[in-house]
């Protein structure tokens, strides 16, 4: 088999942060509902709807900023749906969950053929250039992981240093921690948890949204129905491999990225194998994941547990 | 959303309806898509009444059509055609049910949310059903017709009909018993006492001396291998052949549809059998308006998720309301 492991890994190296992106940004925001006690599994819905929105805001406009802004906004809207069923009127939340990702499957796609009509070729956007930074991008290697990356890799860096610092050393961190762990005490220390929930819920929503824009505006140019593939369920699963602790996610995110890559790479490097088993993959090891940190992780106390205040 | 396609709502809703219920014929047809529908669903509902939530029955179903029509086609010919039947309802039970153990052994032994499990089981289905049947499973000649698919079960070996000129097989019989033995074994059984007991409070089940694990693994056989079943049953009875899948393509996704048709009828079995019917009425009429109108079919599974939402912000306000004046009339 001709195949040159330096060049797999190089490409591994350079493919993996870009498909972790969207993984990572969702993941991220699901790891912030779940701290505060929200089983969030519309991810992939909103994830959905952040795609398509981005692509239709850049087509319509042109603008890629408006794209992610857009996007980020109808991932705010849709978890707002999740919570007014699930932290306001208390329903199951994997039911209401389950309800927003239908939605979004459904209406991602139906939007598309109604903007498009059933075309066979798909219409292509502009995509987000990386930013390479001078000189230090130059470097073998790590110049092209960690400096030639687009400009929302940057941005992620700092969100995930920004919520391990929110969650462990602020005040409105530890208030919501104590609201997914014991709301009734967190009550007690004067916080009100329906608030920290819907707050919490947003943020994830937000986060979902750009990570499903980041999937059209900066990899692919274009719309595919159920274009996410469960990537959305990954990102849900991210969290427990990461036991709900942001550099963990982000870490877990990265290696679920090079395992993607590895695929895609593999894929072209032994036409022999059939490639569905190379699709297989980053779902195998997704299973693998959870599986190995699975005994020892330890959810908060309240996660998936409606609060009731007893009004 | 049928007003994004300048179409006329009501009679986008009535090329819906008149599709999906509209006289004999159509409502035939909605009766041959719900019937894997109501076994799938009726299957969900063990589980989610423990509240165990397997959202793997899309996996269960594939691995149940794969195996039935593979071993259904190395048997045709040499046993009798109800004989075939037999062994491919029995072989499509066994690998959904098998398909349906590693994500429950996750769960009881490691913790593991049975939710992402199943889901990604979900995925290797997919796949492995795409390779067998573009690869070993594939029939001779299957690609002339430019769709692949595996060599066809032999007119004689599928389920006989039962409403002439109709496409409604005995599988809907057999769906319609299903979902009878089990509204017995649900709301009858010590059994089905003890899962709904867990789904309430696993403390609870636990000081009753109900053996959580041994419970959740036979509510998680059965429903994996009634997932098998349906898979059986779409083959045997309305495709005939086995056909690669795309991800999530709703028109084959009874694994997903049949979450909603079994939580919005409160996982009564009864009210299972009516909720598949509205549910398959649905997608069928949504094909009627995808011709008419250019509608995608697409729009069904939005519809269906908007059903739960609406039906988990209904539940929560009206039946509080009305459980109030129930008991103040008393």
């Amino acid at each position: 088999m001709g195949f040159d492991v330096g060049s797999v890994i190089s490409a591994v190296l350079a493919g993996m942060v870009p498909r972790a992106m969207p993984a990572l940004l969702a993941a991220t925001g699901e790891n912030v509902d779940e701290i505060g006690g929200i089983l969030n599994l519309g991810v992939e819905g909103i994830m959905l709807m952040g795609c398509i929105t981005a692509f239709l805001v850049d087509y319509a406009t042109g603008s890629i900023l408006l794209g992610f802004v857009a996007a980020g906004g109808v991932g705010m809207l849709f978890s707002f749906f999740h919570g007014v069923a699930s932290i306001t009127l208390r329903a199951d939340q994997v039911v209401s969950g389950t309800a927003i990702w239908f939605i979004g499957w459904g209406l991602s796609g139906v939007l598309y053929v109604a903007a498009f009509g059933f075309s066979a070729s798909p219409v292509k956007i502009n995509t987000l250039a990386s930013v390479s930074i001078p000189y230090l991008s130059g470097l073998p290697i790590v110049g092209q992981l960690i400096f030639g990356e687009s400009p929302v890799f940057y941005l992620a860096l700092v969100l995930i240093g920004g919520i391990q610092y929110f969650l462990y050393h602020t005040k409105p961190g530890l208030n919501l921690r104590t609201v997914g762990e014991d709301p009734r005490v967190a009550e007690m220390m004067g916080v009100n948890p329906i608030r920290y929930r819907y707050g919490a819920l947003l943020f994830g929503g937000l986060l979902a949204g750009i990570g499903g824009a980041y999937i059209t505006l900066v990899i692919v140019g274009s719309f595919d129905y159920d274009m996410t593939a469960g990537i959305g369920f990954v990102a849900v699963a991210l969290v427990l491999f990461g036991k709900w602790r942001p550099w963990r996610v982000f870490i877990g995110a990265l290696v679920f990225g090079g395992i993607y890559v590895l695929y895609l790479t593999l894929e072209t490097a032994l036409p022999s194998l059939p490639y569905q088993f190379l699709e297989m993959w980053p779902y195998l090891a997704t299973l693998g994941f959870i599986v190995v940190v699975g005994k020892r992780a330890n959810p908060p106390a309240a996660l998936a547990k409606p609060y009731d205040r007893g009004e | 959303m049928i007003v994004l396609f300048r179409v006329p709502p009501l009679s986008g809703i009535s090329a819906l309806f008149s599709t999906g219920f509209g006289g004999y014929q159509q409502f035939a047809e909605t009766m041959v898509i719900s019937t894997p529908l109501l076994i799938m669903a009726v299957g969900l509902s063990i589980p989610f009444s423990a509240k165990f939530w397997n959202i793997g029955g899309q996996g269960q179903y594939i691995l149940g059509s794969i195996v039935s029509t593979w071993i259904g086609l190395q048997i045709v010919g040499t046993l009798p055609p109800f004989l075939v039947i037999l062994v491919a309802l029995l072989v499509a039970f066994l690998a959904g049910a098998v398909w349906a153990i590693p994500p429950t052994l996750m769960k009881l032994y490691l913790g593991t949310s049975e939710i992402i499990t199943t889901l990604m089981m979900n995925f290797l289905a997919v796949f492995l059903l795409n390779f067998l049947v573009l690869g070993p499973l594939e029939g001779p000649g299957a690609r002339a017709f430019h769709v692949p698919s595996s060599a066809p079960i032999p007119q004689a070996d599928m389920l006989p009909g039962i409403l002439p000129g109709t496409g409604v097989t005995l599988g809907f019989v057999l769906a319609l018993l299903i979902a009878g033995l089990l509204f017995v074994v649900l709301n009858r059984t010590r059994f089905g006492y003890e899962i709904r007991l867990i789904g309430q409070s696993p403390d609870a089940a636990r000081y009753a001396g109900v053996s959580i694990n041994r419970s959740i693994m036979v509510s998680m056989a059965a429903s994996g291998g009634l997932a098998g079943v349906a898979g059986m049953v779409q083959v045997f009875g309305s495709t005939g052949v086995l056909l690669p899948q795309v991800f999530s393509d709703i028109t084959t996704s009874f694994g997903y549809v049949g979450i909603p048709v079994a939580l919005i009828a409160s996982l009564n079995p009864a009210a299972i059998t009516l909720s598949s019917l509205f549910f398959g009425g649905i997608l069928n009429g949504a094909y009627g308006m995808e011709l008419l109108y250019g509608i995608p079919v697409d729009v069904v599974i939005s519809v269906y998720g908007l059903i739960m939402l609406f039906s988990l912000l209904g539940l929560s306000i009206d039946l509080g309301k009305v459980m109030n004046r129930l008991r103040r009339v008393r």
